[in-house]
């Protein structure tokens, strides 16, 4: 079988060089690259169209032409394999006239409207037509347009995706987006019709293409065929500066280009890193710039005076806050303060969130968790090891077994996802996706294992059963007591109690047992459940046995989901934070609290009672996005005084005494630590917006309010930071199976659906709602459905539902919101997903922080 | 026909494939033979994008064209995208893409038929049914279409209608046909 | 060398098509021989000496090909039978699809087995519909008596025939386009390398052929390699068939020994041009090839004899235009089909050949000015050897010939400014 295969392209030895000789130089290229892939790499200039980096050749555009001694015809240089003592002209007569010729034939219906079009100044067709054109005369005598089939939209320009305008005429038919939609993102939402002369280029029948890369498709578009309806005509290419810049909600860490001119940044595009994204960017990365320029940014300090929010200065704002926080302090004691920050945000800030409450205030009440609820307490968690683990994101383009469990990937790790993809198809890889809901990955997928709600590390215990039963695991590993430290503690039993057949665990266990460099991934339905640490540790197991957490072979871990997650982790903004943190923390700090701090349930609980008194939330929105609404609503409340800074007003602005103004990532200069750990810069594009501050600065300034400095200059903060990351060691531990115990969740009531929310395909967190690109595709909370369930209420998108809550005695009962329906071609089944993006529709209301699985009841409201 | 071993390997370039299985789809258009027969073809192949041309030829010869709608109903009952029956469908010259009449008549111009009179025989067939090329006559009975060369070569000039071919042409011919087609209604 | 029936010596009798009929005149033999008595690369050594050319209209020798089947993969094989023929001129392999399906599927049968093959596809052209409703009717029955399936005459070896059917495009033809289509994906032409018999179908090992060069196969087995050989020239063996079509007297297929005279063909088979006209011109391989003149007429039939004179032997589809014939409708018929069929993915055949029929067109149009002759010329070599597939030297080919051989044609028809009628020829 092609296990056979896969292990051949794995095994080649140190990499083979072929050398050849081009325009004269010799030169060495590692065996298998293209004559062009050696001109690339010598920076000898080969003009393209259809060829990509990241793409397959298919030498359909001609242009790339070299003349290759012994080859009577000329060859297209980026399908033509370099082999030894090849002796190849890039600038031959011969060249120039066949490269010529592709000119003339693609101008031959080329609209020459160069000046209204929108790619003017980036346009490969006008540089290639510049440098290897038609000298004089023209021969053309016929009119320049293409036939189209529908003949009312020809000439225009036809909306064919939320942000993507297309004009026919000017399409050169290189394929390439076509290509990199089908090879590259697996969407099948943009296709080539008709043949020959008379192809176009289209959306799906009746859709549009608004997969969660359709930027992409624009970006590499080497005419104006494709543009983007965001950067349209706002301004001339020519004008702008790049800056570069990351991803700043992803925790992929993306690599961005922002062009700016003097006043404002004016679009984000990628800027190819194959370590983490292979060129190609989510559109929330994309778009998500479009926080910087939004109407609704918050541009002054607000102070709640008598029941209203009243723009005042900084000075004001930062007097209010230095009394209420020293009155607080002095009466309550330092640990009545606590600190929430958001992952979000740039390690400079993060840091001087710690400095100001560990170090400035003596509170060890930190956390940047505020999403998830029952936290670890132990700094030893099974959960905080498998989320510390080290991965890389370019590894799982070449591993040849890929194991996702309890991750929506595509919606948590827009990149991650691709390089999946990537090793399907490239490497012959195989891909086992395990979840309670079916997404995107499913339809690559080798199985897709739908595990029954709740039993995520039942089918978990099930693979690592199935592992010893096979004789398969690690030789090392102690298995002799596994009866005692499961439940369910057979194959069997957890079969039947996950709902997945022995079978297909056993197919799975056996193909991850035979990889060479496995994959284990989990994702935020592991960290947001509260049955995590149990799930973690079955996880561990699975990957203990498979010889991972040894390091024998393969990457293994939960990955973290926010930009600058892991720099949260390395900073140590948490309570429970390892020996060697608490060190290096308290030698850079002047005093350190002794006090052990709460973490994010306990300050919730906290202020509840009479623990918390005051508090400061950065960035985060918890009231929003963290498990159950109500109960963080009532916590916030309860305290004595709450300061919020944000970009924009939120539910949990709402509730504050003080607002303060932040400044977005493309304001200023900074960095996140991705999820592999890796620390990438970003600088800034344009000035801050109204009074807003950087989070540092802002902290700094409050600090000052009350007597402290969090830093003298920048770089010292910096080297504070930089400190932290290098002493930063993932936590160890010894190697031995884990105990896992499940215990069934209580059985829904009838009627009942399980709904989860999280993030929309096109939203992440709460301030991607300010990007009107975004809402383009999704304008508002959404309910999505699968189209099963939807035919069975006689539900069709765009239509009205109200959901209630369903939660027996407890909580939220009665909660109830009117959400629109969106029926989901890849859902299955009768789970809802709901998106917490929209501050309008808080559908956190619906969750809960001691249950497993939160039901709510749905009704189609009738139009009038 | 015997079934074909499925293929449990991976395929470069495509997803691998589960057994396609037959999903319960509820159609419109397509009536239950088409489905089946869909479905049997489909089993044929090791991989289940195979069946895109079967899928279509199928769809069109039971509707006797192929639109919007039906690549849906195609795609609910194969699995295989939507935009792929589409791009399929107007990549390839024999499905049409509209209604036409009942008799849908191609015409071969190409070099050998039309040395033996080819473009003569269009004209009358546009005099005779009173229609210009690429039109259907008012009663719906005839659509008047040029084919690209359909190996009729050596008994030209022919034509095919509907899935007949008809050659070796002459006036009598033609209107012997035509004549009696008028008369079935 | 003359007529000689090897192929069509059944085309009259209607039982032939069964296996029935098929195996009293002598029919899977060859195929039992195979299984039986034969490892597969005695089989190709067989073929390999035979000297078979494929008939597709590449003339690649067909042992050869077959041997470049990687022996070690651990991919399956696949046998593709290209019967997508739809250049215009041919319609030989109809005839076979037609009269002898079972020799079809014997050969088939044979090439699968000589490259580990367990599933042949058949490529029909999707008009074909009855042909593509005999060959099925002729697997079935093959299944049914035993020559397809599982434990094929006992010796454990299983193929399956699944016959695929076309949509409409003469770039199906191709090979790596026929293997697009038969993937599901739109036909368009694939680079080269990677060739078909290393990463075909799916990515695995594929070889294509041409339904003539399979249906000759299982009478090499029978008869041997050598014994073939004895028909036809030392290089181009064998007998093969041609399609004579256009102004002759008898229009149809023929099955000559290669190296049989064009002269033979026209006369003897096709008795001649209607009313003793002159040629014009022959097409010698159907429309992709370029023009011969009425000169050329004593050109022996076989693959270098027609490379000497200018043309290519092409599929064998013999277009005779007599001296009536307008060369630049003539061009025009021909280079309108290529624009129709050009798959659209490289850009000179794709905007070549749509400006080429522009500018034939106008000419037609009797709006031509004489320096269209070279800029049509110009074009052609921007297209030849430029593609990625050989439509774009397809259409190219003849108008480069057309060009070259009657240029006169072209500055008189500019010249005289008149509109050139569609309908140059009646039918009766
Ligand atoms: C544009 C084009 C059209 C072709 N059409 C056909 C065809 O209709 N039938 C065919 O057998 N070969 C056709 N061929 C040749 C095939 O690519 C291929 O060479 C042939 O099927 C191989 O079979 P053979 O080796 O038996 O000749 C065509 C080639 C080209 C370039
Ligand atoms: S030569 Fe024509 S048919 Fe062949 S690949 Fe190019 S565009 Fe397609
Ligand atoms: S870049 Fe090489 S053919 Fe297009």
């Amino acid at each position: 079988m092609s296990d056979t295969a896969t292990k051949d392209q794995k095994t080649t030895p140190a990499v083979e060089m072929v050398s050849l000789t081009i325009d004269g130089r010799p030169i060495s290229v590692k065996k298998g690259a293209t004559v062009l892939d050696a001109c690339r790499q010598e920076n000898i200039p080969v003009p393209t169209f259809c060829w990509h980096p990241k793409l397959r050749s298919v030498g359909a555009c001609r242009m790339c032409y070299v003349e290759i001694e012994k080859f009577p015809k000329l060859m297209v240089s980026c399908a033509t394999e370099a082999m030894n003592d090849m002796v190849v002209l890039t600038d031959s007569e011969k060249c120039r006239e066949g490269r010529k010729a592709i000119i003339e034939f693609i101008l031959l219906d080329h609209p020459l409207d160069c000046p209204t079009c929108d790619k003017g100044g980036e346009c490969d067709l006008q540089d290639n037509a510049f440098e290897y054109g038609l000298s004089d005369d023209t021969r053309f005598a016929f009119r320049k347009a293409r036939k189209i089939r529908d003949k009312n939209s020809t000439f225009d320009d036809l909306q064919i995706g939320p942000e993507m305008v297309r004009n026919q005429n000017r399409c050169i038919l290189c394929y390439k987006c076509v290509r990199a939609n089908e090879e590259a993102f697996g969407e099948y939402d943009i296709g080539a019709y008709q043949r020959g002369h008379n192809t176009e280029i289209d959306a799906a029948p009746g859709g549009q293409v608004a997969s969660l890369y359709s930027g992409n498709l624009v970006e590499i578009c080497p005419v104006g065929a494709l543009t983007s309806s965001d950067w349209r005509y706002k301004i001339r290419v020519w004008n702008t500066q790049t800056v570069p810049s990351i991803d700043p909600y992803h925790a992929d860490g993306a690599n961005l280009t922002l062009w700016k001119d003097a006043t404002k940044v004016h679009r984000a595009t990628s800027r190819m890193n194959d370590d983490t994204d292979d060129g190609w960017i989510s559109d929330i990365a994309r778009y998500g710039y479009q926080i910087a320029t939004s109407e609704r940014r918050i541009k002054a300090p607000l102070v709640n005076k008598n029941g209203a929010m009243v723009e005042v200065s900084w000075e004001e704002a930062l007097g209010v806050i230095s009394r209420r926080f020293k009155e607080v302090k002095e009466s309550q004691g330092a640990p009545c303060l606590a600190g929430v920050v958001s992952p979000n945000l740039d390690l400079k800030t993060l840091h001087a969130f710690n400095k100001l409450f560990r170090g400035a205030l003596g509170s060890n009440n930190v956390d940047y968790r505020s999403d998830y609820s029952n936290l670890p307490t132990d700094a030893d968690s099974t959960y905080g090891f498998m989320a510390s683990r080290s991965f890389s994101i370019d590894a799982v383009a070449s591993s040849d077994v890929i194991f996702v469990v309890g991750s929506n990937l595509i919606r948590e790790h827009p990149n991650v996802h691709l390089k999946t993809r990537r090793a399907i198809f490239e490497k012959l890889s195989w891909l086992y996706t395990a979840n309670p809901i079916v997404t995107k990955s499913a339809d690559c997928s080798t199985d897709e294992m739908i595990y029954n709600l709740g039993t995520d590390e039942v089918f978990l215990n099930g693979v690592t059963l199935s592992l010893i039963q096979q004789g398969l695991a690690d030789k090392e590993v102690d298995t002799g007591k596994i009866e005692t430290l499961l439940i369910p503690n057979t194959l069997e039993k957890c079969a039947e109690t996950c709902g997945v057949s022995v079978e297909r665990i056993n197919e799975c266990a056996k193909r991850l047992a035979n990889s060479k460099s496995p994959t284990l991934i989990a994702g935020e339905l592991v960290s947001n459940s509260i049955a995590r640490e149990n799930i973690a540790k079955s996880f561990y197991n699975v990957a203990l046995l498979l010889g991972i957490v040894q390091g024998k072979r393969g990457q293994a871990a939960v990955l973290a989901k926010a930009a600058n997650s892991k720099g949260a982790e390395a900073l140590g903004l948490f309570p429970e934070i390892s020996a060697t943190q608490t060190a290096t923390l308290k030698n850079q700090f002047q005093s350190f609290p002794e006090l052990a701090g709460a973490n994010w349930d306990a300050m919730l609980s906290g202020a509840q009672g009479e623990d918390i008194k005051a508090m400061l939330i950065f960035g985060a929105n918890p009231v929003q996005t963290g498990a159950d609404y109500n109960h963080i609503k009532k916590s916030l409340e309860s305290l004595d005084f709450l300061v919020v800074a944000d970009l924009k007003e939120t539910p949990t602005t709402a509730l504050a005494d003080v607002v303060l103004p932040l400044s977005s990532f493309a304001e200023y200069d900074g960095s996140f630590t991705n999820l592999e750990g890796r620390t990438q810069d970003f600088c800034a594009g344009m000035k801050r917006i109204g009074a807003s501050l950087p989070g540092y600065e802002a902290l700094n300034r409050i600090a000052q309010s009350l007597g402290f400095s969090l830093y003298a200059d920048l770089s010292s903060l910096q080297d504070e930071v930089s400190e932290l990351l290098d002493s930063y060691n993932a936590p160890e531990r010894k190697h031995f199976l884990m105990e896992s115990h499940f215990q069934a969740p209580p059985a829904p009531q009838e009627n009942s659906l399980p709904l989860f929310a999280g993030d929309a395909l096109h939203h992440f967190g709460h301030w991607t709602e300010m990007c009107h690109s975004l809402l383009e595709f999704n304008p508002e909370a959404a309910l999505e459905i699968s189209a099963d369930l939807a035919s069975r209420l006689d539900i069709q998108t765009g239509d009205s539902v109200r959901v209630l809550c369903d939660r027996g005695d407890k909580g939220n009962k009665g909660e109830k919101l009117i959400l629109k329906a969106l029926v989901s071609d890849i859902l299955e089944g009768d789970t809802l997903l709901a998106s917490h993006n929209f501050a309008a529709k808080p559908v956190n209301c619906f969750t809960s922080r001691d249950s497993r699985v939160s039901y709510v009841r749905i009704e189609k409201i009738e139009k009038q | 026909m015997s079934d074909n071993k499925t293929q449990t390997q991976p395929i470069p370039g495509l997803p691998h494939v589960k057994s396609p299985g037959a999903p319960q789809v509820k159609t419109r258009i397509l009536n239950a033979e088409s489905v089946a027969e869909i479905q049997k073809k489909m089993a044929r192949y090791p991989v289940r994008k195979s069946a895109v041309l079967p899928a279509l030829t199928v769809a069109y010869r039971q509707v006797g064209y192929l639109n919007d709608e039906i690549y849906a109903e195609l795609a609910a009952i194969t699995e295989i995208p939507k935009l792929q029956l589409a791009e399929a469908a107007t990549f390839y010259t024999m499905f049409p893409k509209k209604p036409r009449g009942k008799h849908l008549i191609m015409v071969c111009d190409n070099i050998s038929c039309a040395l033996c009179g080819a473009d003569n025989l269009l004209r009358y067939l546009e005099q005779k049914l009173e229609i210009k090329v690429g039109e259907t006559t008012k009663d719906n009975l005839f659509t008047l279409q040029i084919a690209e060369c359909l190996a009729g070569c050596s008994a030209a000039p022919m034509m095919q209608v509907n899935h007949e071919y008809h050659e070796n042409l002459t006036r009598e011919k033609v209107d012997a046909l035509i004549d009696g087609w008028r008369k079935e209604g | 060398m003359a007529e000689h029936k090897l192929l069509l010596a059944h085309t009259d009798d209607p039982q032939h098509k069964t296996v029935a009929g098929y195996v009293a005149n002598g029919g899977y033999r060859a195929w039992r021989k195979v299984l039986t008595s034969m490892t597969r690369d005695e089989v190709i050594t067989e073929v390999k000496a035979s000297g078979l050319r494929g008939r597709g209209g590449a003339g690649f020798p067909t042992g050869l090909k077959w041997s470049f089947v990687p022996k070690d993969s651990p991919k399956p094989r696949y046998l593709v039978c290209n019967a997508d023929e739809s250049e215009p001129g041919t319609c030989k392999d109809r005839v076979l699809l037609e009269c002898d399906p079972q020799a079809v599927i014997e050969g088939m049968a044979i090439a699968a087995f000589s490259i580990g093959s367990h599933l042949a596809f058949n490529y029909i052209r999707g008009e074909f519909d009855y042909p593509i409703e005999v060959f099925e009717k002729a697997v079935e029955d093959a299944y049914d008596n035993g020559h397809l399936g599982k434990n094929i005459y006992g010796t454990g070896y299983d193929l399956d025939v699944v016959t695929h059917t076309g949509g409409g495009a003469y770039i199906c033809g191709e090979e790596t386009a026929l293997l697009q289509s038969l993937a599901g994906h739109r036909g368009m032409s694939q680079m080269k390398p990677p060739f078909p018999a290393v990463e075909g179908l799916y990515g695995c090992p594929t070889v294509v052929n041409n339904v003539e060069t399979l249906a000759v196969v299982p009478h090499l087995i029978n008869n041997g390699g050598e014994w073939y050989k004895t028909f036809g020239t030392e290089k181009s063996a064998g007998t093969k068939l041609f399609s004579l079509t256009g102004h002759i007297n008898s229009p149809g297929n023929y099955e000559l020994e290669m190296g049989t005279s064009l002269r033979y063909l026209i006369e003897e088979m096709g008795g001649g041009i209607p009313e003793g006209r002159k040629i014009k011109a022959i097409i010698p391989g159907g429309a992709s090839c370029p023009f011969m003149t009425a000169d050329q007429i004593d050109t022996p039939l076989d693959y270098e004899a027609i490379a000497d004179a200018g043309s290519m032997l092409g599929s064998g589809a013999c277009i005779i235009l007599d001296e009536r014939t307008d060369i630049v409708w003539a061009t025009y018929k021909l280079i309108k089909f290529f624009k129709h069929e050009s798959c659209g993915k490289c850009t000179p055949c794709r905007e070549g050949t749509k400006w080429l029929t522009q500018l034939v067109e106008r000419i037609l149009n009797g709006e031509g000015e004489e320096s269209d002759i070279d800029k049509i010329d110009n074009i052609c070599h921007n297209i030849l050897g430029r593609t990625i597939c050989p439509l774009g030297d397809a259409a190219a080919m003849p108008v480069i010939s057309v060009i070259q051989r009657f240029r006169q044609d072209f500055v008189d028809r500019i010249k005289a400014k008149d509109v050139l009628p569609m309908e140059q020829f009646s039918f009766n």
